[in-house]
């Protein structure tokens, strides 16, 4: 009796497993097939990931964190008295620049009245600051403190001083996630400022340089040259600062992001007028 | 130290499980290594805990932690959880075989495991995720766990007693 007993025990218990096994299995599947869509689960999954994971996995990091942020302060203290010359150097520079700069801008407004021109096409929706960085392994990613109830929504643009950053690829109620210009699986549409050329540049992988994947009618742009957003693909406003065409090859040609992307503290979300 | 007396080696293991997801997620800017070295300690404690500590939990562990290295790393589902489902699949039908190993071999067989899950990690990211195969990255993963996996057997097995 006890024995049977113990039979149809081991018996469920093998078919709770292997219950177990298949359905979780099946769910995997299933994820991976429609990972890609809109589905409330794919999204239910993405925003919990992003509010309730990421400040749980900054808050286990933290004393890495710590450390990371001595050896900065550290660095920087080291080469504070050679920053202080060349800044010193830049300031006489730079109050040269001023008087030309002043000039210019009130000749600019004059132009601008007489042309009835608006002064920028930019709407800011909201400026942000980073939580963390997913930009080591695989993907080139951000997470920045302000979400949904920030009025931030999917593909608007992410820009700082330097220029364009990347593009919104998902919100939550306070958190949203940044692809940055350098990850292979985004493409923007961008022009050389001297000549108009047109072309796609995605990543190029190395975090570093972004490719050409497309030029339109092969006509390849001259080294040195500034590459603005061209707005073509009505995702991007047109002419943010892109970056500078660092190399030209035969078929491509390589362009350096003006942003510093391993510099970033703060992220200005906006959509163009 | 009195209490990590309460806790069982699987438990640590799920422990050291967290903090090096934790720490392999969230990127730091001037030590990009220590990342890959904590995403390596990932992989090497998950397929110790296959290895040595299996059970029907890890399914739901790899699930769990796949979709979030896929969420984080990628936006998108997909090459993590495959490979970690796969290697628990595959330890299901190969353990009758990989127990009668010696331990040499098990060793062995524990850092090819390991290579071979980051190598179909990088294959199903370039498949399913659009990110390039990069030979470089591939290399210095490889050099890392050269590096850890000597010391981190050494604390699961002192973890283990």
């Amino acid at each position: 009796m006890a024995l049977k007993f113990r039979i149809k025990v081991f018996q469920i218990s093998t078919y709770i497993k292997n219950f177990t096994i298949v359905s979780v299995v099946t769910l995997s599947f299933l994820l991976v097939f429609f990972s890609k869509s809109d589905l409330f689960i794919i999204n239910g999954i993405k925003n919990i990931s992003s509010s309730v994971i990421v400040p749980i996995t900054r808050v286990i990091s933290a004393p890495l964190n710590v450390f990371s942020n001595f050896v900065e302060e550290y660095n920087q203290f080291r080469s504070l008295k050679f920053e202080n010359k060349i800044l010193q150097e830049e300031i006489i520079r730079l109050k040269k620049w001023q008087t030309l700069a002043i000039q210019n801008s009130r000749e600019n407004r004059v132009l601008k009245k007489l042309l009835n021109a608006t002064d920028n096409n930019l709407t800011l929706v909201k400026t942000a600051s980073l939580v963390n960085r997913n930009d080591t392994i695989y993907s080139k990613l951000i997470n920045l403190n302000a979400g949904y109830e920030d009025k931030i929504k999917k593909n608007m643009s992410a820009i700082n001083e330097r220029g364009l950053i990347g593009k919104v690829i998902d919100t939550s109620a306070k958190n949203s996630r940044v692809i940055l210009l350098t990850d292979p699986n985004l493409s923007i549409s961008v022009k050389s400022i001297s000549d108009e050329i047109f072309s796609l540049l995605t990543g190029n992988g190395d975090g570093k340089y972004l490719v050409s994947s497309f030029v339109k009618e092969n006509k390849m742009p001259r080294l040195g040259d500034i590459v603005v957003t061209s707005g073509t693909a009505q995702i991007f406003p047109v002419d943010l600062l892109v970056g500078k065409v660092a190399r030209v090859e035969k078929n491509r040609f390589f362009v350096l992001p003006f942003v510093d992307f391993e510099n970033i503290d703060y992220v200005q979300i906006v959509i163009s007028k | 130290m009195e209490f990590s007396k309460f806790l069982n080696s699987s438990s640590k293991l799920n422990i050291i499980l967290m903090i090096s997801f934790s720490i392999s997620v969230n990127s730091f800017i001037l030590f990009p290594n220590l990342n890959n070295a904590f995403y390596i300690l990932f992989h090497l404690t998950f397929i110790y805990l296959i290895f040595y500590h299996y059970h029907y939990y890890l399914y739901f562990v790899a699930l769990i932690y796949g979709i979030l290295f896929d969420i984080l790393l990628f936006n998108n589902i997909g090459a993590h959880l495959i490979t970690f489902l796969s290697l628990l699949l595959l330890f299901l039908f190969l353990k009758k075989y990989l127990i009668r190993l010696s331990s040499y071999q098990i060793i062995f067989m524990y850092f090819i495991t390991l290579i071979i899950l980051l190598l179909i990690e990088q294959i199903l990211a370039n498949l399913i995720h659009n990110y390039k195969f990069n030979m470089n990255s591939l290399f210095n993963f490889f050099l890392i766990s050269l590096i850890i996996f000597v010391p981190t057997v050494f604390l699961f097995t002192k973890l283990d007693k």
